[in-house]
């Protein structure tokens, strides 16, 4: 567009006392003195009701006040009254950004700077915009701007520095910095913001590799107390010294950081690698240094900071695994947790497990110590001295064993010492979870359930055993009674307890109950539990928004550039990808099969009408607060962001039934993949391929070959965009040429491959149904997992048995029988009738051993 | 167990620990809120997976009356069920109060506590020293009083820290 000289439109000017009383609108607005402000606005439209300007500030007004579908018409009459006002459009923008309209807000930014550029609060707003949607050099240009409006304000000189860092220029951001400071006159002693800004300058020269002038810095600031964070100012010096320094001036800085610190793994990481020794890329988990050198260095730490739990597990990473050493801090270690009663003992040990030998030792010395107990004999080998914790430390070490023989599968004989422990003191709630955990190991979800429920029961004050228990309560499936144990602690005045998990972004709980929705068959509830963990991340992205102002006004600039990278990366946290996953695998099976919608939502037509009653009352009660909030003061401002709007689907049936179910699925996906979006197939092909790189023999990955292969190729089906098997490149990098192998030849070939593994077994009878196979015989295939010799574990003959049932094979009655002789402890392969005779029964406690 | 400052990854972690924890929640935006404002006073404790098992979240008191001096304040503190008797309330706390005098030069931190919590109570006047200084009235949305503890803190001038950072 050429550059214009715009017109001002001669219906904007005022007579003399309306023009006063609009800037006394513009005053009252800005104090939010809003029922004036709406006076105000009124009088001046009374005679002039075309006032484009006035009609905008009128709908701003509105919209704080709540009236929000009326103020946006207003605003939208005003700007077509006055299109070459700056003021029509930056209320305009205003809204939109209100409204999560990022884009469109920023293009009314522009449109109001053609006619104000040099308008400081719109250009600023519009700074915001541009670092929200990350387009860095518009931003950068724009804080140029703001500087040579005003080379006096900071934060202009900070923010200049930070679009420079955000485009990938730190050179320049340095450059920006290093002017500023020579600007700088007085700077009063203990200056936290400055001394937040001289980190962020030493971080940039530590970025660009400069790192003896990096330290130069550092110490010409901290010499004269500029420099007030004393950890980030150590840390960074640490880090800097063992990039240039001698290794002992670096060592020293690591060790003062101990001191502060005992129990940071990354100053232990720092202070090993000056040594040239890696202690691998995490804390524990991971393999142990194995030079006797880094031994050395442990141990001489280890009895320099003796309460350092971390160090201490370093050492006996460290420590040869036949060394008598190793059993004797091994023995140490184990007696000091048994003895405090320290519940993570087990899982912060079994690391060393890695080590066969070691666990082996372990074992021994915890039975060792067992049957010491049993023979009321003391644990630390001092006869004659009687340990005075006795009884709970034989509490502890029946405990830890119980998690030991668990976790190396031998539940039966964990569940047995969990028996034995509780038959001594039924009230501790850790072994009444643990329990739990063995169960729901063994397949029993509702026995699990009930054995944390009395965990929980025990100490009813204690939030963390209520949650579990509501977890299991999920994973059993009983959704009712998990919402009542949750609202023992959610807000009384929430309108549901899961309203209030959902309202305060609990992930877990989201989760959670979407897979046990999912489990159900109540697609349209899983899938409204999908869509709110969505929305929280979306969430987290617009909360980022005010920190774009708020941490340049107050030069804390290290930690907010770790915002902006945080927030790039958020969707690649595990709970956004469990539920895009979840959700985009329903759509997909809706798509597939139509016909599911009528069974998602009617599994059970009584529950549901239940259900839907309940959600109904939640909605309006939900209705009711906002309503009596607003009625509470119709004067009150209500900022310019939309209240909560009224659930128009409460029970997700609308979800369900969206017309669109792949595109659904792909807005859940897209913030996935980094590629960026081409033709389907070839989207799918890349997908697949990608896939395939990372784990060429993932049986999942083997019937999604199959079905892209036919989808391709099949005579029957159009082919998709024109392509066939002979132009459809990425087809032939997948799979061997149609010619060279059929697809009834890969899928024989892949389970002969993987005969005695029950997933590639699955795998292969979907493949076969993929490819058309008639039901006898991809049923035969999927029965092969019951032979002899195959290996299958619960999660795998559940997900058979789910198979069998949704090809309505005639055999799968048959094969839930032959699992659920073969899981016997489990309840996941018990008819509805069964189960019910079975939780009649009960198994109490006492009889549980002769299970066992 | 692993001690340090806060990262801004560690926010969701740390919301997570305390809905499975506390009844008292915020979102998001208020722990970006502490993290963005005072960078060095919110630690976590993380287990051997990275995952946060204990965390502080703690700020500097603003707005204060004239003449006030500079103090902090716990905004929530909690550790795991599953990780207690370790000490890692004690070591969290120490790492932010020390942070406080040193960055901010608090002369005293406070905190408030449910009445009927009686561990936690226990916690902050007979392991950290606290004393309550008030009882304030129907503190919490479900009408119960909280304790209004406070401690005062030592200079750090002569911490090992702060002797070689102005060395």
């Amino acid at each position: 567009m050429p550059p214009q000289t715009p017109q001002p439109n001669p219906k904007r000017a005022l007579p003399n006392k309306e023009s006063g009383l609009f800037r006394e609108l513009l005053h009252l607005y800005e104090s939010r003195q809003l029922k004036k402000a709406i006076k105000t606005a009124d009088t001046i439209l009374k005679k002039f009701p075309e006032h484009g300007e006035t009609l905008c500030m009128k709908g701003l007004v509105l919209t704080h006040l709540g009236r929000r579908d009326e103020g946006k018409d207003l605003v939208k009459r005003g700007i077509r009254l006055d299109l070459t006002s700056h003021i029509v459009w930056h209320v305009f923008g205003l809204i939109q950004k209100a409204d999560k309209d990022y884009d469109g807000a920023l293009k009314s930014y522009h449109q109001a700077l053609r006619f104000e550029k040099d308008n400081q609060n719109i250009l600023r707003d519009a700074a915001h915009l541009q670092t929200q949607l990350r387009l860095y050099d518009q931003l950068l240009d724009t804080r140029i701007i703001l500087l040579r409006l005003r080379p006096n304000l900071r934060q202009n000189w900070i923010a200049l520095a930070v679009a420079h860092h955000l485009a990938g220029d730190l050179q320049a951001a340095c450059t920006v910095l290093e002017q500023y400071q020579r600007t700088l006159k007085n700077v009063p002693p203990h200056d936290v913001e400055h001394s937040e800004l001289l980190l962020y300058h030493a971080r940039i020269l530590e970025d660009l590799g400069a790192h003896s002038q990096a330290l130069d810095f550092l110490d010409e600031h901290a010499r004269t107390g500029a420099i007030v964070d004393l950890v980030a100012l150590a840390e960074a010096r640490a880090r800097l010294l063992s990039a240039t320094g001698p290794p002992d001036v670096a060592e020293a800085s690591w060790r003062t950081l101990l001191k502060q610190n005992a129990d940071n793994v990354d100053y232990y990481r720092g202070l090993l690698r000056v040594r040239c020794l890696d202690l691998g890329k995490l804390s524990l988990s991971i393999l142990a240094p194995t030079d006797p050198a880094a031994l050395g260095l442990l141990v001489e730490l280890s009895d320099e900071f003796p309460r350092a739990t971390a160090l201490r597990l370093l050492v006996l990473r460290a420590v040869p695994a036949s060394s008598d050493r190793f059993t004797a801090l091994a023995r140490a270690h184990l007696l000091t947790g048994l003895h405090k009663g320290i519940p993570s003992l087990f899982a912060s040990t079994k690391g060393l497990y890695t080590d066969t030998v070691k666990r082996d030792t372990i074992e021994r010395l915890v039975e060792g110590f067992k049957d010491a107990e049993d023979r009321g004999e003391p644990l630390d080998g001092d006869v004659g001295k009687r340990d005075p914790d006795a009884p709970t430390t034989y509490l502890w070490t029946l405990y830890y064993l119980a998690q030991h023989y668990s976790a190396l599968g031998a539940h039966q004989r964990a569940l047995a010492l969990v028996v034995t422990a509780l038959q001594h003191t039924p009230t501790l709630p850790e072994l009444h979870t643990l329990r739990g955990r063995i169960l729901k190991r063994l397949g029993d979800l509702a026995g699990a359930a009930d054995a944390v429920d009395a965990a929980r029961r025990l100490d009813g004050q204690d939030r963390f055993l209520n949650t579990k228990s509501a977890k299991y309560w999920l994973r059993a499936g009983d959704v009712a009674r998990a919402g009542d144990v949750l609202g023992l602690f959610t807000k009384k005045d929430a309108p549901s307890p899961g309203q209030d998990l959902e309202d305060m972004q609990s992930l877990l709980y989201l989760l959670e109950s979407g897979a046990a929705e999912q489990r159900l068959g109540r697609l349209n509830l899983a899938l409204k539990r999908y869509h709110a963990i969505e929305r929280v991340f979306s969430d987290f992205e617009d909360d980022q928004y005010d920190f774009h102002g708020y941490s340049l006004r107050r030069s804390i600039i290290n930690i907010y550039l770790s915002m902006i990278k945080w927030a790039n990366s958020l969707r690649a946290y595990p709970a956004y990808v469990a539920a895009a996953l979840a959700a985009s695998e329903i759509y997909i099976r809706v798509h597939d099969d139509p016909a599911l919608v009528k069974l998602g939502s009617a599994v059970s037509a009584a529950e549901e009408k239940k259900a839907k009653k309940k959600a109904k009352k939640a909605a309006a009660k939900a209705q009711d607060a906002i309503k009596q909030a607003s009625s509470a003061n119709a004067n009150e401002d209500k900022g310019l962001e939309a209240q909560p709007a009224k659930d128009e689907d409460p029970d997700g049936t609308k979800l369900l039934t969206d017309p669109a179910p792949l595109d659904r699925a792909w807005r859940f996906l897209a913030p996935l993949r980094s590629l960026k979006p081409a033709s389907e197939d070839a989207r799918a092909a890349q997908a697949l391929n990608r896939a395939k790189s990372l784990d060429p023999e993932n049986p999942d990955l083997h019937p999604c070959l199959l079905h892209f292969r036919r989808t391709c190729t099949s005579p029957s089906l159009p082919p998709p965009h024109g392509l066939t098997s002979r132009n459809c490149p990425p087809l032939t990098q997948l799979l061997p040429s149609e010619e060279e192998a059929s697809s009834e030849v890969l899928n024989a070939r892949f389970l002969q491959l993987h005969a005695r593994d029950a997933r590639a077994i699955l795998s292969a009878a979907k493949g076969a149904r993929v490819i058309g196979a008639p039901v006898e015989e991809v049923e035969g295939i999927a029965m092969g997992a019951l032979a002899d010799g195959v290996e299958m574990d619960l999660k795998t003959a559940r997900a058979i048995l789910d198979f069998l049932r949704k090809l309505s094979a005639p055999r799968a009655d048959e094969f839930r029988k032959a699992c659920d002789t073969q899981f016997a402890l489990s309840t996941l392969f018990k008819t509805p009738d069964e189960l019910a005779a079975f939780r009649a029964e009960g198994v109490p406690i006492e009889d549980a051993e002769l299970i066992a | 167990m692993n001690i340090r400052p806060v990262r801004v990854g560690d926010l969701m972690g740390m919301q997570a620990c305390n809905l499975q924890n506390l009844p008292e929640n915020y979102t998001m935006k208020y722990y970006l809120y502490h993290a963005m404002t005072w960078p060095g006073l919110s630690y976590v404790a993380e287990d051997e997976n990275g995952r946060v098992v204990g965390y502080i979240l703690a700020k500097m008191e603003e707005d204060l009356p004239e003449g006030d001096e500079p103090h902090g304040h716990v905004t929530s503190i909690s550790v795991l069920r599953s990780h207690r008797r370790l000490g890692l309330a004690k070591k969290l706390m120490i790492q932010s109060q020390e942070a406080m005098a040193a960055i901010y030069q608090a002369s005293y931190v406070s905190l408030h506590v449910r009445k009927s919590n009686r561990a936690a109570l226990s916690l902050y006047r007979d392991t950290l020293g606290f004393t309550v200084r008030d009882i304030e009235k129907k503190y919490y949305a479900d009408g119960e009083d909280a304790y209004a503890m406070r401690l005062y803190l030592k200079k750090t001038d002569d911490s090992a820290i702060a002797s070689t950072a102005t060395r």
